[in-house]
């Protein structure tokens, strides 16, 4: 599955979180001054005006938000049908991960999901199934 | 109170155009653009001379200079794009405004040109062609690409079943929009749908794209361009045709709203709120009308779920009411608010929202193919989740 695209890990802004799933943790950023998520990660904090944020682990786990299953193929490597799962994490509500899954699995709204890790190239990519 | 917008009627649309739309133009964008504002200027009785301003947007792949100086235009004094893409249309004729309130322009041109099914196809995703490592510098697509969310299709059937789940919003709902859009082109001999009917039976048999969106609920990929030329409300009194006054214009954000384009949008604190509560507050307040005021709307459509929680959120039903707002038949004719006349992005041509202006201006000129009778003012939506902006106008 050479195809499948790999992700940019070493973004200024983003690269904690792929730095983490390489070590098979979970990672948002976090505000060190308020506290507020700040995901998708950035560094500046506009609720508190605070530049001092960081990395912080969380639990593998979240809840199932939405998802679709596609049927068409609309970039090489991923082979229709399948499914994009969008999951709120249990550990920073409001803080979501979309994760793939093959096929048309079968999917409630709410259910339970846990993070798996999925190795591709030389990155590690954050994949949710249920739990 | 806040004093009155000093922008309501101050300048109108005085001229509309737009080419075939086909699924192969056979031609470059440069054309398009061209024979589409040709068009527009020759409808507002001018000359490409008169021509001292151009707005486009942001996806286009024909420039301003390109246009002017394929249209002949020498004495080009205010330019301008707004985008993302769709989000743009009512936006570009906002920037117009704005040039010809403050004397910068005396007559603009906005275009939007594309051949949007044989060139660049937009349902793809714009990292289509992308190749080596996806994301950074912003665009967060590092969390989304990879894991097979690529297009915007998939990103409204994820909002269109979160709908479904918090409002009971059903397939029959989503389609009362999709045949109401069909049934108005099919009045249009200039859409690409114009000879292909749509019953319920016929979208209830369309191929599932991403579930729980149907082909049917998609927008169309299309070939073509469309134009408007807008001056001075005084300047606009001499011109041949009735003048279509702009009685609000304005673009929006919402709080929270995510970098990068559409797949971000997942990542809100509540995904479901939209930009369009913020134009749609803001266009009553600039018009000082309210949805009772609206006769006639052309609502951006890249998909059917796209169109019924702007129906919320334009407050023509309550919030979570869209699905029953649609099969309540306020959208046909002779309801409260017919909707996409032309029949829209979903069934007229995927002109990334400009044909809705076009549409818009026509209404109110007596000039559509499904006309509203006695229709007076209309309200214009484009392209939305990332930002968006409306107009509303009136009949001058």
């Amino acid at each position: 599955m050479s195809d499948l695209p790999i992700p940019v890990t070493d973004d200024a802004d983003t690269g904690g979180f792929w730095e983490a799933s390489a070590e098979g943790v979970v990672r948002v950023r976090r505000c060190d001054a308020c506290a507020a998520v700040l995901h998708l990660p950035k560094v500046y904090c506009h609720r508190c005006g605070s530049w001092d944020s960081s990395w912080q682990d969380v639990q593998p786990t979240g809840t199932l938000y939405t998802w679709t299953t596609t049927y068409r193929e609309l970039r090489p490597g991923f082979t229709p049908p399948y499914t994009v799962v969008l999951v709120d994490l249990d550990d920073a509500p409001g803080a979501r991960l979309v994760g793939y899954l093959p096929g048309e699995p079968d999917l409630r709204m709410g259910m339970a999901m846990r993070a798996e890790f999925e190795p591709r190239g030389d990155t590690t990519l954050v994949q949710w199934v249920p739990a | 109170m806040s004093e009155a917008w000093a922008g309501r009627d101050a300048t109108a649309i005085i001229g509309t155009g737009n080419t075939d739309y086909s699924r192969a133009s056979g031609r470059s964008v440069l054309p398009l653009a061209t024979q589409a504002s040709l068009a527009a200027i020759a409808d507002a009785g001018l000359e490409p001379g008169d021509i001292d301003g151009i707005v486009r947007c942001d996806f286009d792949v024909v420039t301003h200079n390109d246009l002017a100086n394929s249209l002949g235009i020498t004495d080009l004094t205010f330019w301008g794009s707004n985008g993302p893409g769709g989000s743009a249309p009512s936006a570009m004729v906002g920037q117009a405004v704005g040039a010809l309130m403050s004397g910068q322009a005396r007559n603009v041109l906005v275009y939007r040109s594309m051949n949007g099914r044989s060139g660049f196809r937009l349902g793809k995703g714009r990292l289509q062609a992308t190749s080596g490592p996806i994301g950074g510098n912003g665009t967060y697509e590092e969390f989304f690409v990879p894991y097979g969310l690529v297009s915007p299709g998939q990103m409204w059937a994820m909002l269109a079943r979160r709908h479904m789940h918090e409002y009971g919003t059903t397939e029959d709902q989503l389609g009362a929009i999709a045949i109401a859009c069909r049934d108005r082109a099919n009045a249009n001999p200039n859409a690409q749908m114009s000879d292909r009917p749509l019953t319920m039976d016929g979208y209830h048999a369309s191929p599932v794209i991403s579930s729980p969106l149907r082909l049917v609920d998609y927008c169309l990929e299309t070939d073509g361009a469309c134009a408007v030329v807008i001056t001075t409300a005084d300047r606009a009194a001499d011109r041949p045709k009735n003048p279509v006054y702009i009685s609000a214009v304005t673009q929006a954000v919402i709080p929270d709203m995510q970098g990068g384009l559409a797949s971000p949008v997942l990542m809100r604190p509540d995904p479901m709120l939209l930009p369009s509560t913020q134009v749609a507050a803001k266009l009553y307040e600039r018009s000082g009308m309210g949805p009772e005021d609206i006769d006639v709307a052309q609502f951006y459509d890249c998909f059917t779920i796209t169109v019924l929680v702007q129906f919320e959120d334009y407050g023509f039903c309550k919030p979570g009411e869209g699905g029953p707002f649609a099969e309540s038949g306020a959208i046909e004719p002779g309801g409260s608010l017919p909707i996409n006349t032309s029949g829209g992005n979903l069934s007229d041509g995927y002109i990334h929202g400009m044909s809705h202006i076009v549409e818009g201006a026509r209404q109110l000129r007596g000039e559509s193919t499904s006309q509203v009778a006695g229709a007076e003012t209309c309200l214009v939506t484009s392209g939305l989740p990332i930002t968006t902006s409306g107009l509303i106008l009136r009949k001058g």
